[in-house]
């Protein structure tokens, strides 16, 4: 088999990007786990892929969030995703490949019934609120219960994404940000406000899924090894 | 895409390559087939998805109108009356009684479709006594199976070119079928005591033109038990999932997103070695691709006379229903040149006159009976090795695998005095003369043929003995040889042209002008361009590099003409 090209200059990663706000952060540390960062000069690292969801209500601007991120484009017309849309980008963390595949599913009701379907297995869970929207954040928690169900709540990553910070009056922004980071805490998400329009966050965002991903996978592998070791000592 | 003048064409080529619909999985070249990496055309909404798929429909049983076709998708595709009724009928188990059966294989029925010229083949399935392993793996009341209808109309397809494109590097078993349609069916039957009759009955059918079974019922069992649960907007989702799948191109690792999983598929080429299944890899980083395909195509009747096609009709599922029920059990005349798989009863009786039965299921009566009787002597090694297998306990995928390389080597040893008799045909390279057109083909003489056999016959690589010329006269009959000829014509016609472009390429075309009137060197120009839309159309297999040479060549022959000519040269022809 050929081997692929190089990943993408801006999608190595050796350090660990940090949180957006400190307040609502899957954890605070400023560098990656130690074992994982061992494994991975090692090369032991077991799983090099990771499946996310994007969820979130009817037109908040999931795709644009996607495409800005893949594609470094933005649309201004609205186009209603149907179904749902898939995405492969490919990482390098630590000096290893990764590949985050992203799911993004249709906000619209009638596809709200098919979700489930695309739910199961997913290593993150993104919801996407529009910061200039409160409907769309009181939605959120919604969203989140329904994707929730189909998997395994101590194995997923959360993010609660804020979208079209450009949109949003200073005042506004203010106190939605308050009460999306009160979410976050509560169902123990890790919150971010970007645009995509400008782009801004997005990048550092996608980035920080993929290196808090890897290195949830690689724990969970070598947990996974570790115990399959423990249990051969004790059959023996 | 529509090919309608090479203006179009030329343009499209043209499209910067990062304007055209990038495709969201990976496509991942491996090694295979010779051919250079040629740039995806623009492709169309939907035209992905008719890449694979006709289209999915729903098809369910009402006590009053009987079976109908409830749901369409895409829903501007089009189907005629004909066809819908076909796919209705077909859809459901026959006799009620219907599971999955398998494809299978043996010795005399491999025979039988070699000489299956004018006269039928009838496979039996007898449901109620299928082994376990046969019946289908999902939970009870649900069926799988396929169906084969004809196209009751010539849909001229503007992805037509470009779907024959792939066609080209698939192998024979898995080349598009013209003028069928495949029908992959889901069927549901479930207890429900809401409805009148207290059953609930439906099926989810792909018609599809490719003949990838495996791959399908692997597809449908994604997908129809989500439909059956979740509705519509779940064949909504699917399609669109299908409609951004990579083109289904031989050869490459398509990574295919399906209801939230990947699919990996590698549809074989017809440069694989022989006998190999290139499998895919299972690599650890493919965690989340829930299902690796090995194959496209199942184990299967025809694939046992490769490298040869079978080349008449063949219906995997047949029911007293079918539109041509008439044409193939009249008793009137011969047997019709088609292999029917049935499992109603009925027809075990009525077609029993059929020359070749294979009864599969009761313990009492399965096995080959066939009125054939073989050309070539016993090949008591093959048998003894395959015996030993058994009492060794070898596994049967060994077993087969060992059965079918011993098919392949024999049929090439049958198919290479053919092969070299054929190549004989073709003109010698130097008749062709860029400036008379390109010379033809010499015709097939049978008796010709047959002497050629006295010195280089299938002797020279098979040991077994028997009765040669006697299959050969039965094969040159038989519609199989008919359209292995037909195609190896086609490829040398090809090739005659595109050396006679490589000619016309090397030829100083200035020099030549210059001795010409004006009139005779824009008649060069108008011939020059067409020799090269046709090339272009029919992707033919000339040197890399020449097609843009001779553009090169008309372009400067164009230039050195008065400036009012050298405008309505470089005007594309009008369509």
């Amino acid at each position: 088999m050929s081997s692929l090209p190089p990943v993408k200059e801006d999608r190595i990663i050796c350090e660990l990007p940090l949180y957006f706000t400190r307040d609502a952060a899957v954890h605070t540390k400023d560098s990656f786990n130690v074992t994982v960062r061992e494994a991975s000069q090692e090369q032991k690292t077991g799983s090099n892929v990771a499946k996310v969801i994007v969820v979130g209500d009817v037109a908040v601007g999931k795709t644009c969030l996607i495409n800005r991120f893949c594609k470094d484009t933005f649309d201004r017309t609205y186009k209603a995703t149907i179904g749902v849309d898939f995405e492969m980008e490919r990482f390098e963390v630590l000096g290893v490949p990764f590949n985050l595949q992203l799911w993004d599913t249709a906000g619209q009701e009638r596809f709200r019934c098919i979700a489930s379907t695309y739910y199961r297995g997913a290593q993150a869970i993104i919801v996407v609120f529009d910061l200039s929207n409160y409907g769309s954040l009181d939605n959120a928690r919604e969203w989140l219960e329904d994707a929730m169900k189909d998997n395994d709540p101590s194995s997923v990553l959360l993010f609660l994404v804020g979208t079209k910070k450009d949109l949003s009056h200073p005042d506004q922004l203010a106190q939605m940000e308050q009460e999306a980071i009160r979410l976050s805490e509560e169902i123990r998400a890790e919150y971010w406000a970007v645009s995509a329009l400008s782009g801004e966050s997005v990048r550092d965002f996608f980035l920080r899924v993929a290196s808090l991903t890897f290195e949830a996978n690689v724990l969970s592998d070598l947990e996974r090894n570790n115990s399959r070791q423990a249990r051969d000592i004790i059959s023996k | 895409m529509a090919f309608q003048g090479s203006e179009e064409v030329e343009e499209q080529l043209e499209e910067p390559e990062e304007t055209l619909r990038v495709s969201p999985a990976e496509e991942m070249p491996v090694d295979g087939p010779p051919a250079a990496e040629e740039p995806e055309p623009l492709l169309l909404p939907w035209d992905r998805f008719s890449a694979w798929l006709h289209c999915i429909c729903v098809v369910g049983f009402d006590l009053e109108l009987g079976q109908a076709v409830e749901v369409i998708y895409p829903h501007h595709s089009k189907l005629s009356e004909k066809e819908k009724t076909s796919i209705c009928y077909l859809s459901f188990p026959d006799s009620n009684s219907g599971r999955t059966y398998g494809h299978f294989f043996s010795h005399a029925a491999r025979d039988a479709i070699h000489s299956c010229c004018g006269n039928g083949m009838l496979v039996a399935v007898a449901t109620e006594f299928l082994p376990p392993h046969q019946i289908s793996r999902s939970c009870l009341g649900d069926t799988q199976f396929c169906f084969r209808f004809r196209q009751a109309v010539d849909r001229k397809s503007s992805l037509g070119c470009f779907l024959d494109h792939f066609d080209r590097d698939a192998p024979v078993c898995l080349k598009r079928d013209q003028g069928y349609y495949y029908g992959y069916v889901y069927f549901r039957q479930v207890r429900d005591k809401t409805l009148k009759r207290g059953y609930f009955q439906k099926s989810l059918v792909l018609v599809s033109k490719l003949p990838y079974v495996t791959f399908f019922h692997s597809l449908l069992k994604l997908i129809a038990p989500e439909y059956f649960e979740k509705q519509e907007p779940c064949l909504e989702a699917a399609c669109n999932d299908i409609d951004r799948w990579p083109t289904p191109s031989p050869g490459k690792i398509l990574s295919l997103p399906i209801m939230g999983v990947v699919m990996k598929l590698r549809i074989p080429t017809c440069y694989d070695k022989p006998g190999t299944s290139q499998l895919v890899q299972s690599a650890p980083s493919d965690s989340l691709v829930s299902i690796v395909l090995p194959t496209v195509h199942e184990v299967d009747l025809f694939s046992c006379i490769s490298p040869l096609r079978y080349c008449s009709d063949f219906r995997p599922y047949f029911t007293i229903h079918d539109s041509e029920f008439k044409e193939y059990t009249t008793r009137t005349q011969a047997p019709p040149s088609v292999i029917l798989g049935v499992t109603n009863p009925f027809f075990a009786k009525t077609l029993q006159h059929w020359p070749h039965i294979i009864r599969i299921g009761d313990m009492k009566q399965t096995g080959v009976y066939s009125a054939y009787k073989p050309f070539l002597n016993k090949d008591e090694d093959i048998i003894k090795q395959l015996q030993k297998g058994v009492q060794q306990k070898r596994p049967s995928a060994a077993q087969n695998a060992i059965l079918r390389r011993y098919f392949l080597e024999l049929t090439q040893s049958f198919i290479i005095p053919l092969e070299r008799y054929v190549a004989s045909l073709m003109p010698l390279q130097k008749t062709i003369s860029p400036w008379k057109s390109s010379p033809q083909l010499r015709p097939f003489i049978q008796e010709e043929f047959m002497k050629t056999l006295e010195k280089a016959g299938p002797q020279l690589t098979s040991r077994l003995k028997g009765d040669w010329i006697g299959l050969y006269r039965q094969f040159l009959r038989s519609p199989n040889f008919d359209g292995w000829f037909r195609n190896r014509r086609k490829e040398m016609t090809q090739k005659l042209e595109a050396l006679h472009l490589e000619a016309l390429c090397e030829e100083d075309l200035q020099l030549r002008i210059q001795k010409h009137t004006e009139v005779e060197t824009v008649d060069l120009v108008l011939k020059l361009k067409e020799k090269l839309t046709q090339a272009e159309k029919d992707l033919l297999p000339v040197k890399p590099g020449t097609i843009g040479q001779l553009q090169a060549h008309i372009d400067t022959i164009i230039l050195s003409l008065p400036e009012d000519l050298q405008g309505i040269l470089h005007k594309p022809p009008s369509p």
